[in-house]
């Protein structure tokens, strides 16, 4: 039973005419070379038409001609704003098929790192957030002030800001520094004080709750019908996340909480978001406690990875949902077929039942709060 | 007041020519306050390259914009997108002749000097609308009606609290206003006054959280969308020039000007000092404020001056007239004034704390704006 | 009001704090051990020559297919000053293909080619794409100045499980051995 009402008010006397906006391409607000034909009426949005594609790179089909480590470098760049998470994937993925065990040492590296990069990945939505919302970039400068830091710790590990290919079938590339603990509690910090300085200006302001509460709720049987996934399916009640769900790796041996909104709207999803920062901090704070010392690559791995015939699915909990990998290997050293299930693309594909009879600002807010990836989404 | 020349036409020539070039070499000084300051208060430094501190950064600025090429779209409507840009601009200008500076230092001391500022201002209402039409370009469309709704909603409360200043003062000559205010100012008195001023002349320059005209991730720069080069660093002028003067006349009418604390004859320099101190006050209040709130939406902008400022600023004139007309002392005033300050700063709480629920559908049957 | 009071004092405390930005070019930030830049090839200051013998692995292992080499005969293995049989002739890097992913440095087997970090291995702006497309010269140039100082060389990938060039081929003799049988049988 759809929720929404796509009636117009009033039977107007005068003859009107609607009017097409094309939110083009180019654009300050659209994160990326995303495309929306709008139809307005004033201000009211009566119709939404989005256009994807801009982006589109062959990052499934070129795959077909790489071995097994040379596809990491393409899940780095398909959602380029958690890459840990995405690498993390494809190498289960890889594990599984190949029944490769890594050692208990890269696990935790794995997750720790994982983790630290969900953090990343919703400072810069914060950041992204609350330039749609109007602040003239404050939040923005101290969100990314804080992800320098954790970038800057990255380039201590693996020697990257971003595009790392750190991740191996069997463990990581090479081991973590001898000062990992120490400078890893200094980021930790360094995360807990700057997260105050972003809750102080968006969590009670008045402006912020009158333009977000309230706004495009989604009931939690809709977002199961409309395919959603993470952090804007935990917003409307459900308590459903795969890291608790369907344990992958090592989160089964760590407490951590799974924050869930009430009505679904807008503001939920960016309170949320914020609460899972601090979860995730938690975890890591575990995880280091545990972390035992050891090989950092599974035993006996041969030069040239040949991976048995069969296919797999492997999903992970990435900061914008459930991100996917389906395999298929016959044996060679070169997938078959490699295909990704992003989490952009089908909570993208609800925009248009999220925002229809609202104004042209409040689509700007609502597709914010999507928190979408164009490599995601085009691949 | 003294006269820069015997003849009383050059006197007025002279003194405008000197307004004519100080203003706009202070607009570019005020460039490069601006961006250090918000650089600041984003704990980072502003433009440090061009110049020691980046203090040349302005002068660079203008120079790029002005050797720009002046690109214009070929369907729009030329007398329409070209004249929009003088419409907004030269009643900024005009608007500064009446303000004094000091005792000494204006262009005019008129007796309606408060009546014909505010009459002025609202002319450049038109330009905005013009160049929303006259760019043939949607996104400007939507910004210029945005733009032209918005600024004639908040003339009126802007008209209505300096109006209960003139009341109080009996005069509408600013440098008799200032003159009365040399014990204590107007704000002790009107205090409610003085908060609608400064959310309404918020809304007049376009800033946080009212910038919804020219919002940059929305409707990119709204009405100026089409225009480069030099016109552009015109619309950006006008808005600096305007910050200015607003800044100007809140001091003015509310904070004793050059006057108070220190009496109404005091040194030509001590005056000029007062003005800048006061005026720089709240020039930096609004950057303050344009760095930290986000942006309200039309309607809700709507909403809060039709039916939040709107009654309190009636409510200010009926306290003042009331005060007047039956004699009562001044702390009464206070009194009154500061409860109904009180009162509006708690229903916008309320407001804005239940207005997502209350409003906020996803149907479009249903009214939307409304906030009581 | 009062939220937009406290975000009012949050912005005034973030003023109040020591500014985080770095002048770049006037101060640069010091670059970790770790540092990827481009890659470059490592001088053998011992035997006067690269380390790199062109044995075309990094080629191959490429994701993006930037690097081309070709390998000769060494001539100072004739006269008896090195241990090398072959060296490399030419060898040509693309840094506008290259994805900077270190697998060329995690596949090489004599250590020859490293990733750059230093500051020069990333300030690279050319006026012209062509520019960016690197000979051996070069390439050599960092190490046999000497400005590369101390280059990342922790041991990588498969080399952590145990696995040593000899393995591979002694694989390799089994497996032409059993195609031979195949073939004969």
């Amino acid at each position: 039973m759809a929720t929404i009402d796509y009636t117009i008010p009033g039977e107007p006397d005068l003859e009107t005419l609607d009017i097409h906006v094309n939110v083009g391409p180019q654009h300050p607000a659209t994160h990326g070379v995303f495309r929306m034909v709008l139809t307005i009426d004033g201000e009211l949005v009566t119709d939404l038409d989005p256009v994807i594609g801009y982006m589109h790179r062959g990052n499934e089909k070129l795959p077909e001609n790489c071995d097994y480590r040379q596809v990491i470098g393409y899940h780095d760049r398909t959602d380029y704003l958690a890459q840990f998470n995405t690498e993390h994937c494809y190498v289960e993925a890889v594990e599984k098929l190949t029944g490769i065990k890594p050692t208990e040492r890269s696990e935790y590296i794995r997750v720790i790192l994982a983790e630290l990069n969900r953090i990343t990945s919703h400072l810069m939505f914060i950041g992204a957030f609350s330039s749609d919302v109007g602040i003239f970039g404050t939040a923005f400068m101290y969100a990314f002030r804080d992800r320098e830091f954790v970038q800057d710790f990255f380039e201590e590990i693996t020697g990257e800001r971003m595009m790392f290919n750190y991740f191996r079938p069997g463990g990581v590339a090479w081991d973590v520094p001898d000062d990992f603990r120490e400078r890893c509690t200094q980021v930790i910090d360094r995360i807990n004080s700057g997260l105050k300085d972003l809750e102080g200006m968006i969590v009670d302001n008045e402006i912020v709750l009158a333009r977000c509460r309230g706004l495009s709720r989604v009931s939690t049987e809709d977002a199961i019908n409309w395919g959603l996934s993470g952090p804007l399916l935990r917003a409307t009640g459900l308590e459903y996340d795969l890291r608790k769900a369907e344990p992958y790796s090592i989160y089964d041996r760590f407490e951590f909480d799974i924050p869930t909104g009430k009505d679904g709207d807008v503001y939920d999803r960016v309170i949320m978001r914020l609460e899972e920062m601090k979860q995730s901090v938690r975890i890591v704070e575990q995880a280091l406690a545990d972390m035992p010392d050891g090989p950092i690559m599974a035993e006996g791995m041969k030069r040239t990875l040949r991976v048995p015939e069969g296919e797999v699915y492997m999903r992970v909990e990435g900061p914008r949902g459930e991100y996917g990998v389906y395999l298929v290997g016959t044996g060679t050293d070169k997938p078959y077929r490699h295909k990704v299930r992003a989490a952009s693309f089908c909570n993208l594909s609800a925009l248009r039942a999220m925002s229809i009879g609202n104004y042209v600002s409040d689509v700007i807010v609502i597709l914010g709060s999507i928190d979408i990836v164009l490599g995601e989404v085009d691949r | 007041m003294f006269l820069l020349a015997d003849n009383v036409w050059l006197d007025a020539l002279l003194r405008m020519a000197i307004v004519a070039v100080l203003v706009p070499v202070g607009v570019i000084l005020l460039t490069w306050v601006e961006r250090k300051v918000i650089g600041r208060l984003q704990q980072r430094l502003g433009p440090m390259h061009v110049g020691p501190y980046g203090l040349l950064q302005g002068i660079a600025d203008t120079i790029k914009l002005i050797t720009k090429e002046d690109v214009r779209p070929d369907s729009a409507d030329r007398p329409t997108f070209e004249l929009a840009v003088f419409v907004i601009v030269v009643p900024v200008f005009m608007a500064a002749v009446a303000v004094p500076f000091t005792s000494d230092i204006f262009v005019r001391n008129m007796a309606l000097g408060l009546f014909y500022f505010l009459a002025v201002s609202s002319l450049g209402i038109v330009g905005f609308v013009m160049a929303g039409w006259g760019s043939d370009n949607k996104y400007a469309l939507l910004g210029g009606v945005r733009a032209g709704a918005q600024l004639i909603s908040y003339e009126i409360p802007l008209i209505l609290s300096a109006v209960a200043v003139a009341m109080l003062g009996q005069s509408l000559s600013l440098y008799t206003l200032v003159q009365l205010q040399d014990d204590t100012p107007f704000i002790a008195y009107q205090p409610l006054a003085f908060v609608i001023f400064i959310i309404a002349g918020l809304a007049e320059l376009y800033r946080q959280p009212f910038d919804i005209p020219v919002a940059e991730s929305e409707v990119v720069g709204g009405p100026t969308v089409e225009y480069s080069g030099i016109r552009w660093s015109m619309f950006q002028m006008s808005e600096f020039v305007s910050l200015v003067l607003i800044s100007a006349l809140a001091s003015l009418l509310f904070l004793g000007g050059w006057t108070w604390p220190f009496g109404a004859d005091n040194a030509t320099w001590l005056q000029v000092c007062l003005m800048v101190a006061k005026t720089s006050a709240f020039i930096l209040f609004f950057m303050w404020m344009r760095v930290t709130v986000p942006r309200l939406r039309i309607d809700q902008l709507m909403a809060l001056c039709w039916q939040i400022l709107l009654p309190f600023a009636f409510l200010q004139i009926i306290i003042n007239g009331l005060v007047l007309v039956y004699d009562w002392p001044s702390w009464t005033l206070t009194i009154l004034s500061g409860a109904a300050a009180i009162a509006m700063g708690t229903v916008l709480h309320q407001v804005a704390r239940r207005s997502g629920v209350l409003y906020q559908t996803t149907g479009a049957s249903q009214r939307v704006g409304s906030v009581l | 009001m009062l939220g937009i009071l406290k975000a009012l004092k949050t912005t005034l405390q973030a003023a109040a704090r020591k500014p985080v930005t770095v002048q770049y070019p006037k101060e640069k930030k010091e670059l970790p051990h770790r540092s990827r830049g481009f890659p470059v090839l490592l001088w053998d200051f011992d035997k006067d020559e690269p380390f790199c013998t062109g044995c075309q692995v990094c080629a191959r292992a490429c994701p993006v297919d930037c690097i081309t080499v070709t390998m000769k005969d060494n001539p100072k293995k004739a006269a008896g000053k090195s241990k090398r049989k072959k060296i490399v002739e030419h060898f040509y890097l693309d840094y506008a293909r290259c994805m900077r992913c270190d697998i060329c440095v995690e596949v090489c087997n004599f250590d020859a080619i490293v990733m750059n970090n230093t500051w020069e291995g990333v300030e690279l702006s050319t006026y012209d794409r062509q520019d960016l497309v690197l000979d051996k010269d070069a390439l050599l140039k960092q190490s046999r100045t000497g400005e590369l100082k101390d280059p990342f060389r922790e041991p990588m990938g498969v080399a952590h499980s145990g696995w040593s060039p000899k393995e591979e081929e002694e694989e390799k003799a089994e497996e032409t051995e059993a195609s031979k049988e195949g073939d004969e049988g």
